[in-house]
């Protein structure tokens, strides 16, 4: 990932948090709608949820050696 | 007749029929006539047309036509033909018929208008999809094929116990919406269905067998399987609210492991489950936008997971491997199917302007509009793993990571790649075009996916999953593990369940019929000749020769008064 890159996703989030500050102010069709960014916190709680449970669960108990079944 | 040679899945499996009698150079054109011609079948009938024919006492009802089984005909024959084009350069005789019958099987099945015909056409998919594992023919996958195979007739069987019971309790046996109720009838349909549909703790087949399966194997088996079980659930079952929550269970279950596996086909398949998840939870929710979004998650599921499967198995291809342990790097030698694959991944994670964005949106709008939010959010999840599992983490591994990958390169058959634009294609249309795909759902729709708040929604998940997975990246390096599932019950304790399931219950039959024999032999001698019991105060022989007259006579009457009861009985 260059700077560019990060530049441009940058950019892209700000217009996603001006969008949901001016248009969808009073969008309220779900609980969650009355937390500000609430889908982007949502995705990186879950995104780091998701990756630290998963490897919790490989290791402990799915995990084996590569020839457990032959 | 020739309207029974005329229907879609017949069509295919006369095509699988004739295959072997041509020359391994015309084979593989031929594949790809069939489902056109299937195709061309069901555009030319209008809905609601309808073959019908007769077995035993049962009217069958062979084809019937509607836009749900049109939109999924339309599907899979697509599906069928585009397989067919991949597999192009594949000569193999065996594997060419085997997937052309099961393509057949499933557009039989969702063409069947009464049950009968479904389980006849079900069973065809089961068995001819199992041919697409033992192909590989090696004792991993003969064993895998077996497995298979067992749970598929395990499948079929409580699924026809299913409907020999609710044709005797309901007496029909058109395919029609069964009303929530949990009899044994409607319990047993249901398990041989959620069978099919990989619904967990019943998936494990899926994961097994998948991703031992030949090569172009898997991408038939990716299509037609699922699919078809998911047509059966909406057509069936749509409204049974405890699907909302298996479906819920199954896209976070499929998604876990897609986190956790390390071969590229392990993951899409586990990743197959989690995405029937998202269907099967909408055919529970049961509303109109409901059963659209899951009618639509089918079809454009068919489209990008085919894709996928796709471009892996082209790396495979050229290749020799699936274990993302041994590659990355693939990027300067593999250019085109990265953008394929990526294509695909951006469909499968909701991207704007790809497929998966409106039926995607059309399933968690359902959920979260159909009182369940809860579930909506748990959907959410599965989305960020998804984009987590199936856009970044199997991409970045096969082909960035490192600099250069090493290895021995085959080149891709240009087949493969037409194979792939076609889907792409495919993706990003239905992406932009939405409306396309809505004149063929089973309810009128105007569902409108580009509206600023699904926009700013599905931006935020993915910009910041993608910063998580950015940072966490190494985390998910790639290793050689095996994945323990719940076939393990079955694999590992194999022993244990030949003991309890095979000796057991022989030694017990045995046992049976020695008692049997025994008993029998002990009566046959007890009863050998009654003048012993009728006359027991004489040591004389009474051989039958010697009796008295009047012993005959008695006899006589008594022969006699059995006859005439019997006739009178029978009369």
């Amino acid at each position: 990932m260059k700077k560019i890159h990060w530049i441009i996703l940058g950019i892209l989030f700000v217009i996603t948090l001006v969008l949901e500050f001016t248009v969808l102010a009073g969008y309220d069709s779900h609980w969650w709608n009355a937390i500000p960014a609430f889908y982007a916190i949502f995705g990186f709680v879950m995104c780091y949820a998701l990756v630290y449970s998963a490897k919790f669960i490989a290791k402990k108990i799915v995990n084996r050696d590569i020839n457990y079944y032959d | 007749m020739i309207e029974i040679l005329a229907i879609p899945g017949v069509i295919l499996l006369i095509g699988a029929a004739l295959l072997s009698f041509f020359s391994e150079k015309l084979r593989p054109a031929l594949f790809l006539i069939f489902p056109l011609l299937a195709a061309a079948v069901i555009i030319l009938r209008p809905e609601g047309y309808s073959v019908t024919g007769s077995l035993l006492h049962y009217d069958l009802v062979l084809m019937q036509t509607d836009s749900l089984s049109n939109l999924f005909g339309i599907v899979f024959a697509l599906g069928a033909f585009v397989a067919g084009v991949y597999a192009f350069h594949m000569k193999e005789l065996g594997q060419q018929i085997c997937a052309l019958g099961y393509a057949g099987g499933a557009l039989g099945v969702v063409y069947a208008g009464d049950l009968l015909t479904l389980i006849i056409f079900w069973e065809i998919m089961a068995v001819a999809s199992t041919w697409l594992i033992w192909a590989q023919r090696t004792p991993e996958t003969d064993a895998a094929g077996m497995r298979y195979l067992i749970y598929h007739i395990l499948g079929g069987g409580l699924l026809f116990a299913g409907i020999l019971w609710h044709s005797v309790v309901a007496g029909s046996i058109a395919v029609e919406t069964i009303p929530m109720e949990y009899t044994p009838a409607n319990i047993l349909m249901l398990l041989g269905v959620a069978i099919n549909a990989a619904v967990i703790p019943l998936h494990t087949w899926l994961s097994d067998a998948y991703p031992k399966a030949t090569l172009t194997g898997t991408i038939f088996m990716s299509i037609f399987t699922t699919k078809t079980a998911v047509y059966v659930l909406i057509r069936m079952f749509a409204g049974w609210e405890l699907l909302v929550f298996f479906g819920a269970a199954m896209a976070i279950y499929g998604i876990y492991y897609a986190v956790i596996c390390k071969d590229m086909r392990e993951i899409l398949s586990y990743h197959i489950i989690s995405q029937v998840g998202y269907m099967v939870a909408a055919i529970g929710v049961g509303s109109e936008l409901a059963v659209n979004g899951a009618a639509a998650h089918a079809y454009n599921n068919i489209l990008y997971k085919s894709l996928m499967f796709m471009a892996v198995s082209a790396v495979m291809y050229s290749t020799g491997t699936s274990k993302m342990f041994h590659l990355g790097g693939l990027y300067k030698k593999m250019p085109w199917v990265l953008g394929l694959y990526v294509v695909g991944g951006l469909s499968i994670s909701g991207i704007p302007l790809f497929a998966g964005f409106v039926s995607k949106g059309m399933v968690i709008d359902a959920a979260g509009y159909g009182g369940y939010e809860t579930i909506m959010l748990v959907l959410l999840v599965a989305s960020v793993g998804t984009w987590l599992s199936v856009g970044l983490k199997l991409p970045y591994f096969t082909w960035f990571d490192k600099q250069d990958y090493e290895g021995e390169l085959k080149p891709v058959p240009l087949n493969m790649y037409i194979a792939m634009g076609i889907l792409a294609f495919a993706c990003v249309f239905y992406g932009i075009f939405p409306n396309a795909l809505y004149t063929f759902l089973p309810f009128e729709t105007d569902y409108q996916p580009y509206t600023v708040y699904h926009l700013v929604e599905i931006t935020q998940i993915a910009l910041l999953t993608f910063v998580g997975f950015w940072l966490l990246r190494k985390k998910l390096a790639p290793e050689l593990t095996t994945v323990l599932d719940l076939d393990w019950f079955y694999r590992k304790a194999a022993p244990a369940t030949r003991l309890v399931f095979v000796q057991k219950v022989d030694t017990f039959y045995g046992r049976v019929e020695d008692g049997i024999q025994a008993s029998a032999r002990y009566l046959s001698g007890k009863f050998q000749n009654p003048m012993r019991w009728l006359n027991p105060f004489t040591d004389e022989e009474n051989e039958a020769s010697s009796y008295s007259p009047a012993m005959e006579v008695v006899m006589s009457f008594i022969l006699l008064c059995f006859l005439i009861f019997a006739i009178i009985y029978f009369l």
